[in-house]
């Protein structure tokens, strides 16, 4: 029996300490909310959303943890209500219930969600529960279908993506080093070009230029040179 | 190139230039190419990267001619003589452009961590006897080719893919022979002196361009070895 009632508390507190990292995490985002909504990002609103996510999980995870009892067995029960302002309970609470009073406590133990939730929910059941059982049925077949449609053309654009991505990996050259090299080369020092009798179309000017040199003969190049040095002298002094 | 731009803009960049003694004359550059079945991709692409996306990018056919004027120093061999080159560009699709004329300084690779080669760039507008003066100068013709290509705009960098093409023997613009199966890629920015913060700026746009071209700092020194 003992030995329960340490698994009981143990629990408790391991579940006390989930439930108060999970109210930290959202008054954080509640404050930033208030405070930073005009500096505040999407992506870092979104950690916040998966960090609040994270503990729930592990709320949930504790909950179902085999040392836990079964939460659901055991039962609250109130033995004393009393309208005093009760010190120890208003810190326990950080000053939500003052005290245990007949007005607060039903609230509090309740086991029902909101009387307005409730009344909701309920309108929800009755509106369903009008719908005749074929027309519920086709609805439902046609929303299968309708899913079922989605998800296979998505799985078939994933499949279509994961080739194309395998593809574009395969084919990556998209570009040649020596390409580039040739390229540069030639028109930043006129390699391979030289070499080509040279005269542009339609202009006396370049056609004169190249008056000296035989064309298409390598070693032209250096007696061009020296000619076309001995040329420059006089107008270089 | 500079052909094809809109002239208000160079005039207004003249202008203002001069009003304020600043001359954008440095050139930031990085380059790389694209092998022609890729070329749409990256058209495509910078497309989308760069302004103007709906009007789509300006088409340029240009032909260069780079002349070089040899300063002679006294018993150097002619290999040792030093040489610049001035280059001439005109439109073929334009006749009606002026053409342009442009000295090109020795590009600068600098620190390992500077993000794009360095060069001066001078660019001036003048009229197609400019050939006849260089000539007159003594200049002689070097090489000479024919350019085909897009150009974008992105802000104050520019991105070009252009085709470069020999010029065959027949001398005339149809004998043209493709030199490689790429395109060229160059993503310059043209800036005064002293504006480095640019060069991180065309450093981020040459990543977004990844992997499909590799825009690189370029060793000229190397590719001199290079045949």
């Amino acid at each position: 029996m003992q030995r329960e009632e340490k698994q009981l508390d143990a629990a408790l507190e391991a579940l006390l300490q989930r439930i108060n990292d999970l109210k930290t995490s959202i008054r954080t985002l509640l404050f930033r909310l208030e405070n930073e909504y005009a500096s505040l990002s999407w992506p870092s609103f979104l950690d916040s959303y998966a960090v609040i996510s994270g503990q729930m999980n592990t709320l949930l995870k504790v909950m179902k943890n085999d040392k836990t009892p079964l939460l659901r067995n055991l039962i609250v029960l109130p033995l004393v209500l009393s309208p005093d302002p009760d010190e120890e309970l208003k810190q326990a609470t950080e000053g939500r219930v003052v005290a245990f009073s007949h007005d607060i406590t039903p609230d509090m133990l309740r086991t029902k969600p909101d009387p307005d939730v409730e009344q909701r929910q309920n309108q929800f059941e009755q509106r369903a529960s009008q719908v005749p059982p074929e027309t519920a049925q086709k609805q439902i077949n046609a929303l299968n279908k309708v899913v079922n449609h989605v998800l296979e053309q998505i799985t078939h654009s994933r499949e279509d993506w994961e080739n194309e991505a395998t593809v574009r990996a395969a084919a990556a050259q998209t570009c040649v080093m020596a390409d580039t090299h040739t390229l540069i080369a030639a028109v930043g020092l006129g390699k391979n070009l030289k070499t080509l009798p040279i005269a542009a179309p339609a202009q006396p000017g370049p056609g004169r230029a190249q008056a000296g040199p035989a064309p298409g003969k390598t070693t032209s190049t250096i007696k061009t040179t020296i000619k076309a040095a001995s040329q420059v002298h006089p107008y270089n002094r | 190139m500079a052909g094809n731009q809109n002239p208000i803009s160079a005039i207004d960049m003249l202008t203002s230039a001069l009003r304020s003694n600043i001359i954008p004359n440095q050139e930031y550059l990085l380059q790389g190419s694209v092998i022609d079945s890729s070329a749409e991709v990256l058209h495509n692409r910078l497309r989308g990267l760069c302004d103007a996306a709906e009007t789509g990018p300006e088409t340029f056919h240009d032909h260069e001619m780079c002349f070089s004027l040899k300063a002679s120093s006294p018993g150097g061999t002619p290999q040792q003589q030093q040489s610049f080159l001035l280059r001439v560009r005109r439109a073929l699709d334009h006749p009606e452009y002026p053409w342009q004329l442009r000295y090109l300084g020795q590009p600068e690779l600098g620190e390992k961590n500077q993000p794009t080669v360095l060069r001066s760039c001078i660019d001036i507008a003048c009229t197609p006897n400019v050939v006849e003066f260089l000539s007159e100068l003594g200049c002689r013709i070097e090489f000479e080719y024919v350019l085909k290509g897009y150009l974008f705009r992105k802000g104050r960098m520019k991105v070009t893919m252009s085709k470069i093409f020999r010029m065959g023997q027949a001398k005339s613009p149809d004998s043209l022979e493709a030199m490689t199966g790429s395109y060229l890629v160059e993503l310059s920015l043209l800036a005064p002196s002293g504006q480095d913060a640019v060069a991180d700026e065309i450093k981020v746009f040459a990543e977004q361009l990844r992997p499909l071209v590799h825009l690189e700092k370029i060793d000229y020194r190397r590719l001199q070895s290079y045949s």
